[in-house]
Formats: structure tokens, C-alpha cells, sequence
């Protein structure tokens, strides 16, 4: 791990002036930032430590949820009006990492932790997110674990969080503040897709704190489904995920969607959230062959390489379970 | 020094007539006042011209030697560390045929020795006299604890952390880098808290923070100033073992042993968390702890097995 000064933030305003300067990065759980200092891919000469501020509160409101940026995965996951309300959700957060990891990382982390592409890690490999216009080993790699949506030449590595595909799913709205102020960003504008700039993650300027995630908690949202499939049982990043909710009308015999909504995870150099396939659902009846059309339009642009043409398939039925699941109900 | 001092985990006392200094591996010196009980405790008896002690880091008394002259304490530190040596040589053959007690005193070195002689006390032993010269000018010169102002950064190069190990305030002075696993590994000497991985993905490392479970090789040490942390050495109550471990070691739940401490605190944290009331709620609770000899269905039995 490389040098750097430590300093405890004691307000939010203290955070985003220290965030603000040069090489500056903001420490809450440490899971990721530790992790990725270890292996010296993050080198900030300035840790700002954040943990400490009073933004850990989970508040039901009712028109929906508001996380605190440092409320941790566990809080999140475990509170009983996300659960409620929004059980894609906690289903989300409760299938990623393990319970140690979950009680550290936070929400803000989360939101910010950075891709598990291998070749990002190594720093013996070349990668145009770690060192701009360097080269990238993934696209001629091995790519099991990488995108079929969203990538560029530039880059393909899949965006590793559950949390947020839930989240994208279902209309969050991020407030940061920074040193210009406050201000909210939609979730599905958070992260950027790679294209030119893989280096480029997220659509904040220096200095800019999460502070809050709101989610607005809608009947789609109450009758939501998270489906996760990897590579073992429990702990390990997603092959293929998927969030999905369904507002129902009608009896049960005759019913109809009112409102679909649907992301998709470990598929996606970002949470992959398609309002096309949503739209396509919208009238249909909630039926197999409905979810399977589209599953079909949401995997058409995929651009799958040599050791992931799998994900194709399994983010299709991934998809149809999900909303399978979601008909019907918790 | 230090570092010799913090490898073989132990305080050291030096006790003059005038009072006394003590020296903790990543402390700054201590100075302490004389103390008749104090003196009763540790030198039974009449204060002698010196007596120097070394404390294990559970508080027991590994080694004491007093000298009725008041020689230079650089010579009796020396002559006492060159003991220290042929001290621990012997204590395995104590801990073979141990001698019976005579008073608390010797209960207590005896229940230090009963553990036999580590790997890495044997190795540290002969680093004992390089300890001898230095402890003595150490104490001297550095300046006293007061003048440290705790919680604050004091450069790019050390901060201040206290950390509440196993209901014991300890005050360090790390480098920022250093994670918690290191902290509690190789400043404090509490080696029973395993480095698996090192990125978080084994489990090896897990202790409770404020009650709860985490991996500490990605937490830094700085960011968890003043919590309370519970490792594999604060779990017995004296030579009562916690029940986990009861059941870890009847339900034969482990092979090599380098998960398990990782494995019992995890155990823990899961029951209290109340969420392993089947089978398979205990292994997904526990997908955090890897065993790479395949213990599993052992530990889930004495999980269960505390559980009920």
C-alpha cells in the first residue's frame, strides 16, 4: 500500500473540502478502497475518512425510502420497511458478498465500488480504466465475468454491485453534495458507460459526497424480485442478475400489467436498467411468453465475446424467473 | 526495540525504590508512581534496589528478577535478559512436570508456561538481550504520554489509535496503512486473529467490531479509534472456554485450524444475529468463512449444537 495521510471528517462540509483536493479519496466501509489499495490499482495520498458522519439514518417516508449514504448493507437489507416495500432490494443486498463484508460496506460504497474485472486488479495486465489509452487485455482475454452490454473498445468490464441494479430498477435518485452544493442525480446517470473514457466512472466532480440514495417505493416496487445466478451458492459476484417488479390490475384470471420494471446485473459495464423491456411488458399479461419477448428485446444488442455467449441465454431465463417471481408475489 | 518487544507481546516493568517505568510494545513509556500494593503484587516484599519484570499479554508475570544491589540497571537488565532465554528454554519442561503453586504469583506463571513454548516466542528469545540495552535509554528519552494528543493525525507518518481489545483500552502508535488485522497481529501480538487472503474474501480474519462481524484485513485500524473489538483471545473467560469453542472442539470442527478462529467469531456474531434457524440459514450465514480442508459439516454441527 503507498503512503497517504489519514484525517476523520466532522461534518459533511469538513468531508467535502478535504475531498475536494488533489489525490483526495473518501473512506466509509473500507471494503472496496482497502481492497483496491492493497493492490495498489487506487493510490490516493489523501484518505478523508467519512465514517463517522450522522448520514447512517434509513427513513420510511411515504413516498419511499430514503437510505443514508453510510447506513451499511446489513441496516439496508435487514430494515423492515425495505423489506416491505421493496424486497428486490434487500434480496439484492442479502445475495452480495458476505455477511462480514455487508456489515462494513455502506450504502455510498456500494454505490461507488469499483469493477472486479480481473484485469483492472492486476496491475501486471493493461487496462484503459486504471491508466487511460494504455490498452485493454479483457476484449482478447478471458471474459467470463465481463459485459455483453454497455462496452466499448475501449472497455468491457461488468459493473459488480446487486444493490445497484435494484436501484436502477426502480427510479433511486442519488443526492451528493459537493463544494458547489447539493444537487440529485438519477441513478441510471451515476455511472457512466465506458465508451472513450473507461477511466471515467461515475458522473461526479471532486469533492462530491453521497449523502443520500431516495427511492421512490411504487406498487412495482412492492411486488419486486431480485434473482442472482453465480458461479457457487452464496459469496461470489453475479454471472447474471436481474431486479423485476410488476404492478398487477385485474382479477385473476384476466390480469394485466400495469407498470413493469426491470435491470439487469453482471451483464452490463453498468446497472442495466431497460425501459424498452418494460415498455413491452406494459398490457401484457404476466405470462411466460410476455416476460420471454422481453427478455428477447432487452439481449438483442448484445455483444457477447469468446468466453461469455452463456450470459445470453441465462440473463434471458434469468429475467423470465424474475418476473415469474414477481407475478407471483412475495 | 519496539518491535522486539511487540513480538513477544509483553510489557515490561522496571520498579526502583523511587517508583517505575512501564514499557508497553506501541506505548509511549509510562511512568509509575511508587505504590505499596503495587510493590506487594509484583516484588513481594520490601522494595528491592531493582526489579525488572516482563508481563505476557494476558497479564501474567513471565519473568522477574530483582537485584538487592543497586548495580546500573544496564547491567541487570542484561544479566536478566540473557535469564530471560534460558527462562523459556525451561519452561517447556515445566509445562511437562509442572511444580506445584506455592502462591498466586507462581499460579499465575504457571498457568503462562501451561501453554508450552509458541514457535514464536522460541524464535523471539534470542532477540531477548537485544532488547536488554536499549529498553532502559528508551525509557529516558521519550517523551512522557501526556504530551501525545490522541485521535488526531500527527503527520503523514504516525497517528494516534486506541482501540478496546477484548475490554482492554490499548493505545497505538500505527502507521496509517496498518489494517486492524495487522494492529491486532503485529503491534499487539494477538496472533490468534488468522491473515487468510488478506483481500477480504476468506474470512480468516474476522473479528466483532462494536458487536458485530467484520473482515478486519480491509478495515484500517485508524478508522475504527475508540470501538470495541472481540478476537479469539477475549472469548474464555479465564480457562473456561466459550461455548462455541466447546463445540468447535466436540463436534471436531476443524482440520489444520487456521480458519477456525475466524470460524468461531463468525459463529457467534451469526447466532446472535438470530438468523440460523435452519440449516441452510446457518451456511449461507457462514458463506463468509472458507475452510479449504472441508470442515463444513462439522461446524455446522456445532453450530447447531450451541444454537439449541
Amino acid at each position: 500500500m503507498r503512503h497517504f495521510t489519514f484525517e476523520r471528517a466532522k461534518s459533511v462540509d469538513e468531508a467535502v473540502k478535504g475531498g475536494a483536493q488533489p489525490e483526495a479519496a473518501f473512506l466509509a466501509g473500507g471494503t472496496s478502497l482497502v481492497d483496491l489499495m492493497k493492490l495498489e490499482v487506487l493510490t490516493p495520498l489523501r484518505i478523508v475518512d467519512v465514517s463517522r458522519l450522522d448520514l447512517q439514518k434509513i427513513e420510511a417516508r411515504t413516498g419511499g425510502l430514503v437510505l443514508g449514504a453510510l447506513a451499511t448493507n446489513t441496516d439496508v437489507a435487514l430494515h423492515p420497511e425495505v423489506r416491505r416495500r421493496l424486497p428486490a432490494l434487500a434480496e439484492a443486498l442479502l445475495s452480495g458478498a458476505s455477511p462480514q463484508l455487508r456489515n462494513a460496506a455502506t450504502v455510498g460504497g456500494n454505490l461507488l465500488q469499483r469493477t472486479r474485472c480481473a484485469y483492472f486488479r492486476d496491475l501486471a495486465t493493461l487496462c484503459n480504466k486504471r491508466t487511460p489509452r494504455s490498452g485493454c487485455d479483457a476484449l482478447e482475454g478471458w471474459t467470463r465475468m465481463h459485459a455483453i452490454l454497455g462496452g466499448s473498445n475501449q472497455c468491457i468490464a461488468a459493473h459488480p454491485s446487486d444493490m445497484c441494479v435494484a436501484l436502477a430498477a426502480f427510479d433511486a435518485r442519488v443526492k451528493v453534495r459537493g463544494p458547489q452544493g447539493e444537487r440529485e442525480i438519477a441513478l441510471t446517470d451515476f455511472h457512466l458507460l465506458p465508451e472513450q473514457h473507461p477511466d471515467r466512472e461515475f458522473a461526479l466532480s471532486p469533492g462530491e459526497l453521497v449523502i443520500s440514495v431516495f427511492v421512490p417505493t411504487t406498487a412495482a416496487a412492492a411486488r419486486s424480485r431480485y434473482v442472482k445466478v453465480r458461479d457457487r451458492a452464496s459469496y461470489a459476484f453475479a454471472l447474471v442478475s436481474c431486479a423485476a417488479g410488476l404492478e398487477l390490475s385485474g382479477g385473476t384470471s384476466g390480469r394485466i400489467i400495469r407498470e413493469a420494471r426491470v435491470a439487469l446485473g453482471g451483464v452490463g459495464t453498468k446497472p442495466w436498467r431497460s425501459i424498452e423491456a418494460e415498455r413491452a411488458l406494459a398490457g401484457q399479461p404476466p405470462t411466460k411468453d410476455s416476460f420471454r419477448k422481453a427478455a428477447e428485446l432487452l439481449l438483442a444488442g448484445a455483444q457477447p465475446r469468446r468466453d461469455n455467449a452463456f450470459k445470453v441465454e441465462l440473463a434471458k431465463r434469468t429475467m423470465v424467473r424474475a418476473l415469474t417471481l414477481a407475478a407471483e408475489g412475495a | 526495540m519496539r518491535a522486539e518487544l511487540r513480538g513477544l507481546g509483553a510489557t515490561l516493568v522496571v520498579l526502583t525504590p523511587e517508583g517505575g517505568v512501564q514499557l508497553r510494545p506501541d506505548d509511549p513509556p509510562e511512568r509509575l508512581r511508587p505504590a505499596p500494593k503495587f510493590w506487594k503484587t509484583f516484588a513481594a516484599g520490601l522494595p528491592p534496589a531493582l526489579t525488572l519484570i516482563l508481563l505476557a499479554p494476558d497479564g501474567t508475570v513471565r519473568l522477574r528478577r530483582t537485584s538487592d544491589d543497586a548495580v546500573e540497571p544496564e547491567a541487570i537488565l542484561l544479566k536478566v535478559l540473557r535469564a530471560a532465554g534460558k527462562a523459556v528454554r525451561t519452561q517447556a519442561a515445566d509445562a511437562k512436570h509442572p511444580a506445584p503453586a506455592r502462591n498466586a504469583l507462581e499460579r499465575a506463571r504457571l498457568a503462562g508456561s501451561a501453554r508450552g513454548l509458541g514457535r514464536r516466542e522460541l524464535l523471539l528469545t534470542s532477540l531477548a538481550s537485544a532488547i536488554a540495552l536499549a529498553v532502559l535509554d528508551a525509557c529516558a528519552t521519550t517523551p512522557p504520554i501526556s504530551e501525545a494528543k490522541p485521535n488526531s493525525a500527527i503527520g503523514p507518518d504516525l497517528i494516534d489509535v486506541n482501540l478496546e481489545i477484548n475490554g482492554e483500552t490499548r493505545k497505538l502508535r500505527l502507521d496509517p496503512r496498518t489494517t486492524l488485522l495487522d494492529a491486532l497481529r503485529e503491534n499487539l501480538g494477538l496472533t490468534g486473529t488468522k491473515k487468510g487472503c488478506d483481500l477480504g474474501q476468506c474470512g480468516a480474519c474476522t473479528v466483532l467490531v462494536e458487536g458485530k462481524r467484520i473482515d478486519s484485513c480491509l478495515a484500517l485500524a485508524a478508522q475504527h479509534d475508540g470501538h470495541k473489538v472481540t478476537t479469539i483471545e477475549g472469548l474464555a473467560d479465564g480457562p473456561r472456554l466459550h461455548p462455541m469453542q466447546t463445540a468447535f472442539l466436540e463436534e471436531d470442527a476443524f482440520q489444520c485450524g487456521y480458519c477456525t478462529p475466524g470460524q468461531i467469531l463468525s459463529a457467534i456474531a451469526l447466532l446472535n444475529e438470530g438468523r440460523a434457524s435452519t440449516d441452510d440459514e446457518i451456511r449461507e450465514g457462514m458463506s463468509g468463512n472458507l475452510c479449504r480442508c472441508g470442515a463444513y459439516p462439522n461446524i455446522l454441527a456445532a453450530i447447531r449444537r450451541v444454537r439449541s
